[in-house]
């Protein structure tokens, strides 16, 4: 059966049966970042403090985080789990949630349960040269997994970040992209598409497979990291294949639609795959052998 | 104490389980006719409410262990800005027969066992499970549009019910019957009923079911299936698809659901609604993309779901063949059509 596949944590069977009554953890807003105009990060704190010392995650993980009265929606933890005492997610304005989650403020109490899903290979990745590539807010659980490396530097090999936006002010994380910009153990590449570039821009301009090209990095020993717009990812692969990176050492995280995320409301199905539970990480490998329902 | 043990019942046996049943403060459902046409499982105090023929219920049996709306949650903003969250309290433990679902209805339960009881528990689709006894009546007339034998049921299967009924007198129950005990929970069932059920007499065996013939394979179904995805079949079966839900919502074993908050003002609930595949809006992102775009996508989703999907997933087929699909659906589509094409190609 194709779902006991390689590389990827496992999700099912191996324990006993978790019970289940879909109720919320109460979460307050201890900050907020407008990161762009319509892109907000969260931080947010367990208002039962021993809920957050018991809290735990791994990077590539999501919850379910709602609004009362606007319902539930998913989102990836943004934040790394290195960092504790807190968790982050980054949500863009998009719909009745996250137009309502827009709209609250540092103290407001939202809703959350999770963590759900399985997470990057991050002992696979030990040892390795690490390649992320990201595009708009699919730097968000990239994020997570980058703070999760550079918090335990001396575990991974070279880090590379390939991130582009449609414009500058399209740019997520614009003060972390600085801090990685200026890390000598990181190479970073950051990028706009053609017209979205001002006058002060001073990184590339170029559509991200394009300047992942040019950036070119080393295929040897390494694991790339994507997460992006749908169509980014398509040209990503083309162009990984022709840098030479094999199809198992390409993760990415797929964001299907998702309601229960424990594998039971039927909406993230991919063939016989839930993604809310053998996902939301897969291997590129693994994505090829499924139907193209993404 | 074996199962599969036989009992005859005496011709007011199912007025008398009722009566005992309700008495001993147990619900009874069973099915009733409202509209005329229309028979459903409700609850009943009494055996006369019972219909007495009936091909099936309108409504799937599921509804009563994962019901068309549900309560998950209750909140309150308070005036300090906290918010107050009351989880639903699990259904009351109180025993519940069902006294009358069909054979294919109960088979189906198998199938939406596996999918709310595996990794995470569902609590509440639990309690309501645990506390009820199935007792299903075989069914003496298939209605044209079953197809329970091309999905290995049968009119007489005796698959997750707890007793199963064999109308003995030409009817469905109302007359002398034979109970088949399936499950220990069937057993105590059958010791309530007292003096109203006896070991059957030496000999006595359940009727031979109802002819209906086998209209596809499952097993060529599923072969077909794994290579058919990017097949032209699914333009060509889809177009008189309406994209309704319909099918999805009478099925049986089809359990997609939504969560969704209601609320007015400072107050809501958080509840779960039945869902479906079939709908446009199901899959479709936040960010306008939908990865099944087109209603074709949806209805080849529908069909490997369930006869490919799950069985990979889950080792069964996620049909019983109860036919409400077909009677439901307003552009008289039929998925035993479609199957049996499907074996066709496969064959062909």
């Amino acid at each position: 059966m194709s779902r006991a596949m390689p590389n990827v944590p496992a999700t099912t069977d191996d324990h006993a049966l978790i019970p289940m009554d879909y109720t919320s953890s109460k979460m307050r807003i201890a900050s907020i970042v407008d990161e762009t105009s319509d892109v907000k990060t969260f931080r947010l704190t367990f208002c039962d403090e021993q809920e957050g010392e018991a809290f735990d995650y791994r990077a590539g993980q999501f919850g379910l985080y709602s609004v009362f009265g606007a319902g539930e929606a998913t989102f990836c933890i943004a934040s790394s789990p290195t960092r504790k005492g807190y968790m982050e997610c980054s949500v863009k304005r998009a719909g009745k949630v996250t137009g309502e989650l827009h709209q609250c403020n540092v103290g407001d109490i939202v809703g959350f349960r999770g963590p759900y899903g399985n997470w990057f290979p991050i002992d696979l990745m030990k040892g390795k040269n690490l390649v992320f590539v990201g595009g708009g807010i699919g730097l968000a659980p990239l994020r997570s997994l980058i703070w999760n490396c550079l918090d335990l530097r001396d575990q991974f090999g070279e880090i590379a970040i390939v991130y582009g936006a449609r414009s500058v002010s399209d740019l997520v994380y614009k003060e972390e992209l600085e801090t990685w910009r200026q890390m000598e153990d990181v190479s970073t590449v950051l990028t706009v598409d053609p017209g979205g570039e001002t006058p002060e821009w001073e990184g590339e301009v170029g559509f991200v497979p394009t300047v992942l090209e040019e950036a070119n990095p080393s295929a040897d020993n390494a694991i790339v990291i994507t997460c992006g717009p749908p169509i980014m990812i398509k040209f990503v692969m083309m162009s990984l294949e022709k840098l030479g990176f094999g199809h198992e050492g390409i993760y990415t995280t797929l964001e299907n639609r998702m309601k229960c995320g424990i594998g039971k409301c039927g909406r993230c199905n991919v063939g016989n795959l839930y993604v809310c539970k053998d996902g939301p990480v897969f291997s590129y490998s693994q994505l090829q052998e499924l139907p193209q329902e993404f | 104490m074996p199962t599969n043990k036989l009992y005859e019942g005496v011709s007011d046996w199912l007025q008398s389980a009722v009566e005992t049943l309700s008495a001993a403060g147990m619900t009874v459902i069973a099915p009733t006719q409202g509209e005329p046409g229309v028979v459903n499982l409700t609850r009943v105090t009494s055996a006369e409410a019972i219909a007495e023929r009936y091909d099936n219920t309108l409504l799937p049996l599921k509804g009563q262990f994962f019901p068309i709306t549900e309560t998950l949650l209750e909140f309150e903003r308070c005036e300090d800005g906290d918010v107050e969250i009351q989880t639903e309290p699990l259904p009351a433990p109180d025993e519940v027969i069902v006294l009358g679902c069909r054979p294919c209805d109960a088979a189906a339960m198998g199938t939406m066992d596996k999918v709310f009881q595996w990794d995470y528990d569902d609590v509440r689709y639990r309690a309501r499970r645990d506390r009820a006894t199935l007792v299903a009546f075989a069914c003496t007339t298939p209605s044209p549009e079953c197809f329970c034998t091309s999905v290995g049921g049968s009119p007489h299967g005796d698959e997750g019910s707890d007793v199963l009924v064999f109308g003995l007198g030409g009817d469905d129950s109302g007359g002398r019957v034979l109970l088949k005990v399936n499950t220990d929970k069937g057993r105590q069932f059958i010791d309530r009923l007292g003096d109203r059920v006896r070991p059957a007499s030496e000999g006595v065996q359940p009727p031979s079911p109802p002819e209906l013939a086998r209209r596809f394979d499952t097993d060529a179904v599923k072969a077909w299936l794994d290579e058919g995805f990017d097949s032209d079949f699914w333009q060509q079966m889809a177009l008189s698809c309406l994209g309704c839900g319909a099918c999805s919502f009478l099925c049986p074993t089809c359990h997609c659901f939504d969560i969704v908050d209601e609320a007015t003002w400072n107050r809501g609930q958080r509840r779960r609604n039945w869902d479906c595949c079939s709908f446009s809006l199901f899959t479709l992102h936040a960010s306008g993309h939908n990865p099944r775009p087109e209603q074709f996508s949806r209805c080849r989703q529908r069909i490997m779901h369930k006869f490919k999907y799950f069985p990979e997933r889950f080792g069964r087929i996620a049909c019983v063949g109860c036919g409400r699909c077909i009677r439901a659906c307003a552009a008289g589509r039929s998925l035993a059509e479609v199957l049996t094409e499907v074996d066709a190609r496969q064959k062909g």
